[in-house]
């Protein structure tokens, strides 16, 4: 006998079998089946079994394969049908249940994207050491420039590059305005303790930038700082490969750029290396001696890094979200997916 | 910055491929954009910090490669030749503006030819993005891309009365620049004029009355020294930036516009021709003095960086930054930065430019670093469990910004009369109100979402609000809970008492009426605790919902995060559990429709004393046919249970009786016998 008919007569037997058994549902109807085709004497699978016989030598590895699946198959589909009998027999009688219809779900919230980023890195952070501490949004300028190395004609003090208030007649001559960075809650920080300090600030900050897909004119921002004696941008650079490490669950590699920010110095634009390519994290540096002046600590006895990155960024890199704008639209269907 | 390739290697030897060069200027400040094949040269686009204005040139970044390559720089001398009248004698200068412009030099040079540059010129401006205009202007371009000075050429011919006066310009006062656009100016801006009239916007643009032109025959030739502050808030005015103002900007070095000056005058005689004309005019009566020297430390080094560097490195790398130096031969050197580098100052810059230099590849990434306790605030923890519990009601949360318009801003401040703090300039269309209540943001979410079909945006927000002190110090920024949303003013408070009980546990919480326009009649309560307002719920009329233009029902809450603090129960603690059985009633009372629930329940914890647990609304129901009008059912159940033994069922009958008589005298209640 040719291998090709014996696999189809299998074929045939396994099409027939599966389909009859799928349609079985009580006990007498099944036992009639488990005979016609597992039956031990005359079932139609014993004879195809005979068959193996005339096969060329050769042919019995492959016919034998496929008999084994066959039979398995027929055999899986046998102790459905049964279960299936089983089942019905217990069941009192009335209308047939449908398991598959969908549950009764609870109607859950959804905590947003940006404080999922926020609280992710604020686990991290806390592991390595560094607490959270907050300040105020709304700032002077001695803790959003001049305590942080921003001298007055500083262009980043510029009317239109930042949201200063309109005051009232009274409080003439005082300036308050929105911060436009973090570092502020730094130096409320050293202001108010000797160190140790390692605090990471998370928060609100506001920049005039016109809204589009990469930009919006108020941002989340985190900042770590971490002052003491003998603290080194080595330090720096292993408490980045901690973080990013942790951040991005593998081992990652850390390179340092120079930049240019006015409360540290040196500087630098941190890099992850992370499958396979360098990307930007934010910027970082060892806390300049003007700052630490400033807040009254001796740069010769103690010294410090901090580093800062936007939470948007790192937001919607890891939800793949392409337009910043989605984040405070707070449309549900946006919102829902997170 | 744009830099050639070609351009470069006039000045440094370049060893390294493009690539190569590309990447160590990118690992040392110069970040590499990207880099273009230009008409047979190679252009590099490097993208410079705002602290590093020396190298917008091209010898300044050839400076910078010779220091990473260990090259020595081949700089032009300038050496020009000069003749006739010192020009100082029928010239004069009259800077009355030393303050926007330190210092201002000026050359004549007289018989030129203008025309075409030359081939090498146009080239190399090309490379670089720079369309050539004429010989004259072209150098001065030149120039400027190669030191980093800008420069300017008059006709000198259109500068009148034999006088250069730098002033601030007059309020009007309008210019023509070469652009050929007019520009109003004003006070703030310094420009050049002669004996009449504005010549050119100082620093900035010249003006097109005294461009060069093909007539032209004698030129003045600028170098100056801008005060960066003026020029940035003149472009900004005048929305009119170029490279010379973006140089300005970021301070020119000023010790060499002697070089630059003579360095132009030698190229356009070379390209134009024309005699140099003896003397100067100088607004600077003495050279400058050097740069301020500092001690340099190299123990700082360590201590700073976390790995030391050779000090043969150290010696190496400090004078060919261009710094001289003094080594002390204890670890101590004494510096002197060159004149180019306003950013070098201190011992901490030195450390930054060894660091960078060396290579921050050389500070490894794995030290150790010691451990640091840190724990959890309460206040996350209690932020923690509220969105735990607005997760569980079905709330979505919502971010908001910060600063709202006026509209909105007026539609609730449940907090403050005082008026809202408001910006300068607006952070989103028309926003300008730095917000008091969350409320009104959320209600623009949810009308946002009701235009999109979707009517069931429940939205929480958790941020700070602005509180103006009436002192007028800085606000009192209140962290808050706010959620808006289409449950019922019961189910709403349900809400609030999930949260209420998950952060505080049991408090004497009370209700206050609160009363508005705004709210539903009955549906507005202020949550108190002995008198202190710390939330605010209500239900929206149907006239502020029409107003708003609100579908369906909408109800608030409004909660002072801060002002839960206090009280929150960080770490709950077990009390004792009764082994005792309790025994469980039900009431059902006939009451007057003016009393209230919180009258009635004060009154059954009172008479059920010690032995009252598990006070319980059930439902109120009406039946005026039996009752009468004003009267109302309310049905509650309660459970009565000992701490040291069973209740007898006489004791407990007893406690219900003390209830009912309660109920009965105190509350005018009638009980209905089941």
């Amino acid at each position: 006998m040719e291998l090709n008919e014996f696999v189809h007569q299998l074929d045939e037997l396994e099409k027939q079998a599966v389909s009859e058994l799928s349609l079985i549902q009580d006990a007498t109807a099944l036992e009639e089946i488990r005979i016609k085709y597992l039956g031990a004497k005359s079932g139609q699978f014993k004879n195809v079994q005979k068959l193996m016989g005339a096969l060329a030598a050769a042919d019995r590895p492959a016919g034998g394969k496929r008999f084994n699946e066959v039979k398995n198959a027929i055999q899986a589909a046998f102790d459905e049908a049964q279960n299936r009998v089983a089942l019905g027999a217990t069941k009192s009688s009335g209308p047939l249940a449908d398991p598959t219809l969908p549950g009764a779900r609870l109607r859950l919230g959804h905590v947003h994207p940006i404080t999922q980023t926020i609280e992710h890195l604020k686990e991290i952070m806390g592991r390595l050491g560094f607490s959270v501490t907050e300040g105020p949004e709304v700032e002077d300028p001695w803790h959003n420039f001049v305590a942080l190395n921003i001298p007055d004609d500083h262009p980043a003090r510029d009317p239109l590059d930042n949201f200063y208030l309109k005051t009232a007649e009274k409080n003439a001559g005082v300036t308050r305005l929105l911060r436009s960075q973090t570092s502020t809650v730094q130096i409320r920080v050293m202001e108010s303790r000797q160190p140790p300090v390692r605090i990471i600030s998370l928060g609100r900050v506001y920049r005039p930038d016109e809204a589009d897909a990469t930009h919006f004119p108020m941002f989340h921002q985190m900042e770590g700082l971490w002052v003491d004696r003998g603290v080194t941008m080595a330090q720096l650079k292993s408490v980045l490969r901690l973080f990013a490490t942790s951040y991005l669950g593998g081992d990652v590699n850390i390179r340092f750029r120079p930049s240019f920010f006015p409360f540290t110095e040196p500087s630098v634009e941190v890099d992850f290396w992370w499958a396979g390519r360098w990307i930007e994290f934010g910027g970082a540096g060892m806390v300049d001696p003007n700052v630490l002046k400033a807040v009254g600590y001796d740069p010769d006895v103690y010294t410090g890094f901090a580093f800062g990155l936007g939470v948007e960024r790192l937001c919607m890199r890891r939800h793949e979200v392409t337009d910043i704008r989605d984040l405070y639209r707070n449309d549900i269907r946006f919102l829902r997916q997170f | 910055m744009l830099v050639s390739w070609e351009w470069l290697s006039q000045y440094v030897y370049l060893k390294n491929t493009p690539d190569e060069i590309a990447n160590r200027l990118s690992l040392s400040g110069l970040n590499h954009e990207e880099t273009k094949a230009v008409d047979g040269d190679v252009v590099l686009d490097l993208e410079v910090t705002s602290n590093r204005a020396d190298c917008l040139c091209h010898i300044g970044i050839a400076r910078e490669i010779g220091v990473l390559t260990n090259q020595q720089l081949c700089l032009p001398e300038a050496k020009i030749a000069t003749g006739g009248e010192d020009i100082t004698h029928n010239w004069k200068l009259n800077v009355e503006a030393p303050l926007a412009c330190p210092r201002y030099t000026g050359r004549i040079i007289r018989g030129v030819k203008v025309g075409p540059s030359p081939a090498w010129l146009v080239k190399r401006l090309a490379a670089i993005g720079c369309k050539s205009v004429n010989n004259i202007v072209d150098v001065t371009n030149y120039v400027m891309f190669e030191l980093g000075q800008p420069l300017h050429a008059f006709d000198l011919r259109h500068v009148r009365g034999n006088q250069v006066v730098v002033r601030m310009a007059k309020e009007g006062e309008q210019l023509v620049a070469i652009d050929h656009r007019p520009y109003k100016l004003d006070p703030s801006m310094v420009v050049i004029a002669d004996a009449q009239r504005a010549l050119a916007l100082g620093g900035i643009m010249g003006g097109a009355d005294s461009e060069v032109s093909t007539s032209t025959v004698d030129l003045l030739i600028e170098a100056a020294d801008f005060a960066p502050r003026v020029i940035r808030s003149a472009a900004r005015a005048l929305k009119l930036h170029s490279p010379s103002s973006f140089r300005f900007e970021r301070r020119i070095d000023a010790r060499q516009l002697d070089w630059a000056s003579r360095r132009c005058c030698e190229l356009i005689v070379q390209v134009a021709g024309g005699t140099i004309q003896n003397g100067m005019l100088d607004s600077a009566s003495a050279p400058l003095e050097p740069p301020a020297r500092f001690l340099f430390r190299c123990s700082e080094i360590e201590r700073i960086l976390g790995i030391s560097i050779p000090l043969s490195e150290v010696l190496r790398i400090v004078p060919a930054l261009g710094c001289k130096i003094v080594d002390h031969g204890n670890g101590t050197l004494d510096v002197t930065p060159p004149t180019w580098r306003a950013d070098l100052t201190r011992e901490i810059d030195m450390i930054e430019e060894l660091a960078r230099i060396h290579g921050y590849e050389q500070i490894p990434e794995n030290v150790p670093v010691p451990m640091f306790a840190s724990a959890k605030r309460p206040k996350d923890v209690v932020l923690e469990r509220i969105r735990g519990v607005m997760i569980a009601a079905g709330l979505d949360e919502a971010l908001t910004p910060s600063v709202v318009t006026q509209g909105n801003d007026e539609v609730l401040s449940p907090w403050t009369e005082l008026p809202a703090l408001s910006t300068d300039i607006a952070l989103l269309e028309g926003a300008t109100r730095l917000r008091r209540s969350l409320v009104p943001s959320l209600l623009t979410c949810r009308l946002h979402n009701q235009a999109q079909s979707a009517r069931d945006a429940d939205l929480f927000e958790v941020a700070q609000i602005y509180l103006p002190s009436a002192e007028g110090g800085l606000p009192i920024e209140q962290c808050t809970l706010s959620w808006v949303g289409g449950s019922s003013f019961s189910e709403t408070k349900g809400i609030l008492e999930s949260i209420l009980e998950a952060v505080c546990g049991v408090q004497a919480w009370t209700f206050g009426d609160w009363a508005s326009t705004m709210l539903e009649a009955g549906e507005g309560a202020k949550l108190q605790l002995n008198g202190k307002t710390f939330g605010h719920i209500g239900t929206f009329s149907k006239a502020a919902k029409k107003e708003l233009r609100l579908e369906g029902n909408c109800s608030f809450v409004e909660l002072s995060i801060d002002g839960l603090l206090p009280l929150a129960r960080i770490v709950p603690t077990a009390k004792w559990i009764s082994p005792y059985p309790a025994v469980v009633r039900d009431l059902n009372l006939v009451l007057d429709e003016a009393c209230r629930w919180h009258q009635l329940s004060e009154a059954v914890r009172f008479a059920g004393g010690d032995l009252l647990r598990d006070l319980q609304y059930r439902e109120t129901y009406r039946d005026a046919a039996k009752d009468g009008d004003g009267k109302k059912r309310v049905l509650f159940s309660f459970s009565l249970q000992s701490d040291e033994r069973t209740l007898t069922s006489q004791e407990a009958d007893d406690c219900v009786k003390r209830i009912i008589q309660a109920c009965e005298q105190g509350l005018g209640g009638r009980l209905i016998a089941s």
